[in-house]
């Protein structure tokens, strides 16, 4: 999983430095539930609250009216493109990143570092910027419409478009697709390669009996790590999708900031909360929770 | 082996790498382009340049995000190497709590926590601006400091601490000698990774900064939305240069102080957390 | 061993870069036999077996297997399988599917396949851990699953790394028996590759001894320790007491009469070719080496004092001051009652004296 398994000779302790070392754990755990578990549940209560929208005063009716709300046509076509949005993200960065990855962890060290900050660097700008820049590159008789009109004679009319949004969550997203691909690759020992080949394995057959069942947890954290906050991008859909094209984030904002309907807000809040952890159960299921390393 | 060096793929991760530079050489090309369309080459020129630099609403911005930069950093770092050290020996159940709570900051969309959080300053009547953007972005920022700090803590021999007392170190001389100067690489690293982190955030800031505070980003988010200037792309690569400096050093200070035998694969994995 | 090649190795080169790992080597191992290679680090002995499995290709020469060249076929393709250092076993799969996967590889059908695995994993006694991971085996069990993986394919050659490395001596000396028995039960050509030659001498049918990528030697065992062809295997298999002397001449009997330094003439068993006049070193081996009591105060030139004496379990190993001649060695049961400081007279049979060309300075 996440965070590894400590040497167990470290366990043994004497009793008032025992006590001490509690004191340790004090400033994560009161920021952890004073500014995460507490505002989450205060949202959680509060979705199923009403607002009355003039004088913005909640009440606790405890209905599920907020809730009911989404099978209007426009939260539900919003909630699927954010679905059909991140999954499709997802793929696209599990399908160019992994041969990616694989490549890199094919090369001599020295060019492995070179690639790996090819991939890495671009992650460390500012990605306010980068996404920016997508609109200079895909508007009309931008770099890329000219050249998908010197190629095709059409123009690429996909600015403000949810083609667009994909285009800049795919950008943005794929080297946190990498590199745990990449990690768990190069753990992979070059003599399970030899062995298997040995055994009588084609190089196809070595990826698919060797290399992909052990690189497959790392393909998973992936996916975890680019398809759950995916679904809540909020900064690329409202640059690349010129505020129309709406993702569940976008409502989100809107609804906090612009609207004041907190309820609803916090509704949706949640309700993309339950959908995030559906989807981390599910992939949890497909690999063995914990992982020996 | 020959599946290793596949021609096929070799192509792909250019193409792949290529693509992700494209946006950033974009920008830099257009930092000095003349033509303010940005559609067509007009000309070099630093004049947009000049322009951020005197803009009063982007030095503004950039002070407000490196105090809050730094106010975050500092706090996540406080409770992320707290957090690791009361790790080594907590047990197994407080541990799994511990190493949840981790994940699901790391995992969540920004949008929720900083919604749940501008609602319970909200309720609380805390005012929004700086330091609630400081607390905010340290919920999540502790976290990914604590992965990279708690990675390197584990990576060490516990039979050091032992030498150490062997050799005549009390507890606490012990934990600051040799401890906590093994971990120092991984705090700096952590740091700096928080402190980018703080400089580039949008979301939360958007939602605590209230009418006080607009930190660069803001200032650039705004600036997007309503009037798109070239000014936008020298801002964009003052920023891009800074922040890639500060990741650099962080990892020169994670690998080339790294202890014996732990290349750069361990170093990406505490970075990622595998 | 029925006199059929196995493996043979014509002209092979193989160099990395401006590295020569392995100059034209040649060799003809038959069908059947226990060859064990050893050598020194950097030897050569590693890339000479990852040459005949197809993990490196040759630079120069041609490799047959079984009568058939191979030197172009990837290992996928060889009737070669090896067992690895690290074991290599597959982390992700049972100890079932590892032992099955060559099985897998070439369609063996299931019936088929499910008896031969369970057969290798019999012989491996390993019966009931089929199920198990390779990290919950010890190394003595991921060692043997290895060999089961390999053997259940039944190569025409199976290749061993230093499958032994890893394992304490006493389930080494166990593994070791184990595997001579199993060789002798299955059949099949071993190569293996050690860097214990007490290890390789006590299996083998015949030793390769490798130093610097070039084949310094090949025969039985006892030939490898008794009649040394060059220099470099005389010091290197077992302890040797080297003395220097020039050569007289041929003597009859196949011996050859030697002038050596300080001790004057004496005869010696020896390889064909040696040169009169040549500079030579006579090997007499610590076994063969003979203590007797100094009786008078004159010290002959064959007088040494005994430096000390270490109780090696069967046996008593003494170092003696012998001046002139340098620091020697000597081991026997009839060396039991001297202790450090003792003066005494050494004397050697000629029938155990072997003579071997000097080695180049260094």
């Amino acid at each position: 999983m996440l965070a590894p398994t400590a040497p167990s000779g470290l366990r043994a302790d004497s009793g008032h430095a025992a006590g001490l070392r509690h004191l340790l754990v004090v400033p994560t755990a009161v920021w952890t539930l004073a500014f995460f578990v507490l505002p989450l549940g205060l949202v959680t209560v509060f979705s199923f609250g009403t607002e009355n929208l003039i004088t913005f005063n909640v009440s606790f009716g405890w209905t599920a009216s907020n809730y009911a709300a989404f099978g209007s046509a426009l939260y539900l076509s919003t909630l699927l493109r954010s679905v059909a949005l991140s999954l499709g993200t997802t793929a696209a960065c599990a399908f160019l990143g992994f041969p990616l990855a694989f490549f890199i962890s094919s090369q001599r060290p020295r060019v492995q570092r070179l690639l790996l900050a090819g991939v890495i660097v671009p992650f460390w700008t500012s990605f306010l910027v980068r996404t920016y820049s997508w609109v200079n590159l895909l508007q009309i008789d931008g770099p890329a419409d000219r050249l998908a009109h010197g190629l095709t004679g059409h123009h690429l009319q996909i600015l403000y478009s949810p083609r667009s949004i994909a285009v800049g969550m795919v950008y943005s997203y794929l080297p946190l697709m990498v590199l745990p691909i990449y990690v768990a690759l190069e753990r992979i020992s070059p003599d399970l390669y030899a062995a298997a080949a040995d055994l009588g394995a084609r190089p196809w057959r070595q990826f698919r009996r060797v290399v992909f069942p052990l690189a497959r947890p790392g393909l998973i954290a992936g996916v975890i790590i680019v398809g759950v906050p995916a679904m809540g991008e909020y900064v690329i859909p409202e640059i690349l999708g010129g505020g129309k094209t709406l993702m569940v984030g976008n409502i989100i904002v809107g609804q906090y900031l612009d609207v004041g309907d907190y309820p609803f807000g916090s509704a949706l809040a949640v309700s993309l909360m339950v959908i995030l952890m559906i989807m981390l159960f599910a992939l949890r299921r497909v690999q063995p929770a914990v992982e020996a390393s | 082996m020959s599946l290793r060096r596949h021609p096929v793929a070799g192509a792909l991760a250019l193409v792949v790498v290529g693509f992700l530079w494209i946006p950033i050489l974009a920008v830099a090309v257009n930092s000095i382009n003349q033509s303010s369309l940005m559609v067509s080459w007009g000309g070099a020129t630093v004049h947009w340049y000049s322009l951020a630099l005197h803009d009063p609403n982007v030095r503004t911005g950039l002070t407000t995000t490196i105090e809050i930069a730094l106010g975050s950093t500092l706090v996540s770092l406080v409770i992320a190497v707290s957090g690791a050290l009361w790790w080594r020996r907590a047990p197994a159940r407080a541990r799994a709590v511990y190493d949840a709570m981790v994940y699901a900051r790391i995992i969540l969309p920004e949008v929720v926590f900083a919604t749940a959080l501008f609602f319970l300053f909200l309720k609380a009547r805390f005012p929004l601006g700086i330091l609630a953007i400081i607390v905010g972005h340290s919920v999540w920022n502790s976290a990914y400091a604590a992965v990279i700090i708690q990675a390197r803590l584990v990576g060490l021999d516990p039979a050091i601490e032992e030498a150490a007392a062997d050799l005549g170190a009390t507890p606490w001389r012990a934990f600051r000698r040799v401890t906590f100067a093994a971990l120092l690489p991984a705090i700096i690293a952590g740091g700096l990774l928080t402190f980018t982190f703080s400089f580039d955030d949008v979301v939360t800031s958007y939602f605590l900064g209230g009418n006080s505070a607009t930190p660069l980003p803001l200032v650039l988010f705004g600036m997007i939305r309503f009037r798109i200037t070239p000014e936008i792309n020298a801002i964009g690569v003052m920023v891009m240069l800074f922040t890639v400096t500060l990741m650099g050093v962080a990892v020169a200070a994670s690998t080339l102080v790294g202890s014996v035998g732990r290349g750069r694969r361990d170093a990406l994995a505490e970075l990622y957390g595998q | 061993m029925n006199g059929e090649s196995s493996v043979r190795l014509s002209g092979v080169e193989k160099r990395f870069g401006d590295l020569v790992a392995v100059r034209s080597v040649d060799l003809d191992i038959a069908a059947g036999e226990f060859f064990s290679v050893i050598g020194p680090s950097g030897c050569g002995k590693t890339t000479t077996l990852r040459l005949i499995a197809g993990f490196e290709r040759p630079t120069q020469g041609m490799i047959e297997i079984a009568g058939r060249e191979v030197t172009g076929l990837p290992p996928y393709r060889r009737p070669v399988n090896t067992v690895f250092q690290s074991y290599a076993l597959f982390p992700h799969l049972d100890v079932f599917e590892n032992v099955a996967f060559g099985l897998r590889e070439a369609r063996v059908r299931r019936a088929e396949l499910r008896r031969r695995v369970a057969e290798a994993i019999s012989l491996a006694q390993l019966d009931g851990r089929e199920r198990a991971k390779p990290r919950q085996l010890s190394g003595g069990q991921q060692q043997r699953v290895a060999l089961a993986r390999a053997l259940v394919n039944r190569p025409e050659v199976l290749l061993l790394d230093e499958p032994l490395g890893a394992l304490d001596l006493k389930l080494r000396k166990e593994m070791q028996v184990q595997l001579k028995d199993l060789q002798r039960e299955v059949g099949v050509t071993f190569v293996y590759v050690t860097h214990d030659q007490e290890e390789a001498f006590s299996m083998s049918d015949r030793v390769a001894v490798m130093d610097h990528g070039l084949l310094e030697q090949v025969g039985r065992p006892e030939d490898v320790y008794r009649r040394p062809a060059t220099p470099f295997v005389a010091s290197f298999v077992g302890l040797a007491n080297r003395l220097a002397g020039r050569l007289v001449g041929a003597a009859p009997g196949e011996r050859y009469e030697v002038d050596l330094d300080h001790l004057g003439r004496r005869s010696a068993h020896g390889p064909p070719g040696l040169a009169a006049g040549a500079a030579v070193t006579v090997v007499v081996r610590p076994e063969d080496l003979r203590l007797a009591p100094a009786t008078g105060p004159q010290a002959g030139p064959a007088a040494a004092t005994v430096i000390d004496v270490a109780f090696l379990g069967a046996h008593r190993m003494v170092r003696l001051d012998a001046g002139a001649l340098g620091q020697l060695v000597a081991i026997g049961q009839g060396q039991s009652t001297v202790v450090p400081d003792d003066k005494v007279v050494l004397s050697w049979a000629d029938d155990d004296a072997w003579v071997v060309a000097a080695a180049a300075q260094p």
